[in-house]
């Protein structure tokens, strides 16, 4: 063999083996995100299955007429519902925009919020009976075995969450009948926090720990902020700002963990 | 060793995560059961006129004689918009100079329980803003325009501030509990308030004579306005009010209204309802029949008619309002933000925090112009939609991150993403054009958006 043929060989095995590792260091990565993703699924299955119960207790209430009770039990389906966030309409935008919407709340927590926590149940039982059928089905597909929750998506929901954190709700915020906001933002930063702690943590402590280590800190400020007395203990400007810092920090891990740059839209 | 009970997301999480978990876990069990308040930081009932539709026309002195707008003047005018500069209740609920003082004009909707009498009245020494300038007297006074400011000393409705530089620090710590503002934020602020004018008139010409376009009703009250009271010749209503200055004296008047009063402008003041310092009166027929009672002057029904026509004259714009819409914010946000040039280069910490807070805030508040998904009173545009709130909500992002490297004093990278950002703009803009339609600059999306919300409300009474 002529020597420039042997040169150009080794660098041919060399190319070839420099792409093996890069392959086999991407395959690992997406097989580790694989994993948090799917570690993520019961956590999700759970706070649905929280949301849902409380629908359920909601529907006995109303149909016994107590009032209390079903306060409490909106409000108990809420916190469930509230965690779950993240991916609620990253995955379920459907189902999200039955269960959630807002202002225009002709159906959903909204909707029954507005009457119930006036003291009325007239007229609650069918957007009840919806709700109960509407988390019905979110759980029914999210506990599917064929349903996977997809790194991108989980990334885009988590970021998108953490900015909304920081939506000012000095004025009463999106529950303000319920007076639940406070409680609300208290569990999206939890949502916040499972899905980075099990999804993404160590995979990007692997490949970069010093943001890794950031985006802790990042969320235990935001948990700290969030952690007061009542709404009027909030500081608002300071919980915008760690939000969006958040946000900023969850969009930089993403091109360490070979994801897209998340969009926050929806 | 006190063994704490597990918190449900420690199920979840991997074993390689003792440590962090452990501390996540302390928190999360450290923090209280939140409580629930159907109360926000203001009274229920408030309304603070966030008109997104029409707001009022403002015009700078420097670009109506064909210059532009100045460092100072944008650093001022963001600043009037930056809550952060106040303290307490206003900062924590976003309230800011201009939330009473809509583009340097007034708010003649502004509502809050326990603090106005009426609409577009506010108690400065009520409890809510600053305990400590409480004085327990519910004295609410008008919210005045601040167009031709530079013309109207002294200020504050009984003239106690002879500068506005006096009067705009005493906004800022006295009635907001704010922190000491810088000498910079003052002369900025100043520079700000001294550059709004008075809105075009066509009915007026020079020495605040009436111009032929007036009305002949308007004419007669401007003879009459001039003309010596039948019980006091050295007096006439121009006698305080004086055309070629403004139409004030910078005086303080006992009128009978409740003390010494400063002479208010004329100028605009269609525009500045209520009248008088505790805004008691809604029209001009009011003010006019008060004075002719107070001072005996004997107006026949016809000539309180050519007064009033004469004030609404003397009150009158060209164009008071403006219709709001994605170019009109986007212009103004690129006015805020290209404070940030200035800011980088020097090394200005202070103020690239507060163009970013304000800038993303104002980005945020656009981006909630358009509805998400969820809300269901607006049909149609979903993708436009979606990709609008994306690119607004991408755009506070970006700034948020020339903070975090200025705050690591990278200024270098701070520059180069702002330099992002300014690409992101103009695709942004091209985004929210497109989403326009079906945005709340719509009036009937506005309309149907609104509904909804009276809806809900509708439903928790």
């Amino acid at each position: 063999m002529s020597r420039p043929t042997n040169i150009m060989l080794r660098v041919a095995a060399s190319l070839l083996l420099f792409a093996m590792v890069a392959f086999a260091g991407r395959a690992q990565a997406a097989d580790s995100l694989a994993k948090g993703a799917a570690d993520y699924k019961p956590f999700a299955v759970e706070r649905i299955g929280i949301a849902l119960a409380g629908a359920k207790d909601l529907q006995a209430a109303v149909k016994a007429g107590d009032v209390k009770a079903a306060q409490a039990a909106w409000i108990k389906s809420r916190k469930g519902w509230e965690a779950a966030e993240p991916i609620t309409g990253e995955f379920f935008a459907k189902l999200d925009e039955a269960i959630d919407a807002w202002p225009d709340a002709k159906q959903g927590y909204h909707a029954i919020e507005a009457a119930l926590f006036a003291g009325k149940l007239d007229g609650l039982a069918a957007p009840v009976d919806k709700l109960v059928a509407d988390l019905g089905e979110f759980d029914k597909q999210l506990k599917a075995p064929s349903f996977k929750f997809s790194p991108q998506g989980l990334i885009n929901g988590a970021t998108k969450l953490a900015y909304e954190i920081g939506e000012n709700k000095s004025k009463g915020g999106e529950s303000p009948n319920a007076g639940t906001s406070l409680s609300d933002m208290f569990e999206n930063v939890e949502g916040v926090e499972a899905v980075y702690k099990i999804a993404f943590h160590s995979t990007l402590k692997a490949r970069d720990p010093k943001l890794a280590g950031r985006i802790i800190e990042k969320i235990e400020d935001v948990e700290k902020l969030v952690k007061v007395k009542d709404l009027k203990n909030v500081d608002q400007p300071a919980l915008k700002k760690a939000g969006e810092e958040l946000a900023v920090l969850l969009q930089n891990s993403a091109a360490k963990l070979k994801l897209k740059k998340p969009a926050v839209g929806e | 060793m006190i063994r704490r009970p597990q918190s449900p997301l420690s199920r979840y999480l991997a074993p390689t995560m003792g440590v962090v978990a452990a501390i996540a876990l302390g928190l999360a069990l450290a923090r209280a059961e939140p409580i629930a308040t159907r109360e926000g930081l203001l009274p229920p009932g408030t309304e603070l006129n966030e008109d997104v539709l029409d707001q009022p026309t403002e015009l700078f002195a420097s670009e109506l004689a064909g210059g532009k707008r100045s460092y100072l003047l944008n650093l001022g005018d963001l600043l009037f918009s930056s809550p952060a500069i106040l303290g307490g209740v206003a900062r924590q609920a976003g309230i800011s100079c201009a939330t009473c003082h809509q583009q340097g004009s007034n708010n003649a909707k502004l509502f809050i329980p326990g603090l106005s009498r009426r609409p577009g009245t506010f108690d400065t020494t009520g409890a809510l803003f600053n305990p400590k300038a409480d004085n327990g007297v519910f004295d609410a006074v008008r919210v005045p325009s601040l167009r031709g400011a530079k013309y109207l000393a002294p200020y504050t409705h009984d003239g106690r501030f002879a500068t506005l530089r006096e009067f705009t620090r005493h906004a800022i710590v006295n009635e907001f509990a704010g922190p000491e503002p810088s000498p910079q934020v003052l002369d900025a602020l100043v520079n700000y308030i001294q550059e709004i004018s008075f809105l075009p008139n066509p009915k007026l010409a020079a020495g605040g004579r009436l111009s032929p376009e007036a009305s002949e009703a308007a004419h007669r009250g401007e003879a009459l306005f001039n003309k010596p009271f039948r019980r006091d010749a050295a007096m006439s209503c121009a006698s305080c009010h004086k055309p070629d200055s403004a139409f004030v004296d910078h005086q303080v008047h006992d009128v009978g209204t409740g003390g010494w009063i400063k002479t208010p402008t004329l100028l605009n003041a269609n525009f500045n309802t209520p009248y008088f310092h505790d805004g008691r009166y809604d029209g001009y027929d009011q003010v006019v029949d008060y004075f002719d009672r107070r001072f005996d002057i004997g107006l026949s029904e016809s000539e309180r008619r050519d007064l009033v026509a004469y004030l609404n004259a003397v009150g009158d714009a060209k164009e008071p309002v403006t219709r709001n819409s994605v170019q009109a914010e986007f212009d103004e946000l690129a006015q805020f933000a290209s404070v940030l040039e200035t800011a980088i280069r020097e090394h200005n910490r202070e103020s690239v925090a507060l163009t970013v807070d304000v800038v993303g805030s104002e980005w945020r508040e656009l981006g909630e112009k358009i509805p998400p998904q969820s809300d269901t009173s607006v049909r149609g545009g979903i993708a436009e939609r979606r990709q609008a709130r994306a690119a607004v909500r991408g755009l506070v992002l970006t700034l948020r991150q020339v903070e975090m490297a200025v705050a690591t004093n990278d200024f270098d990278q701070a520059a180069q993403v702002y330099a992002d950002y300014r690409q992101q703009v103009v695709a942004a803009a091209t985004d929210l054009k497109r989403a326009e339609p079906w945005s709340l600059f719509n009036p009937p999306v506005y309309e149907a958006h609104v509904t909804a919300m009276r809806r809900l409300a509708g439903l928790a009474q």
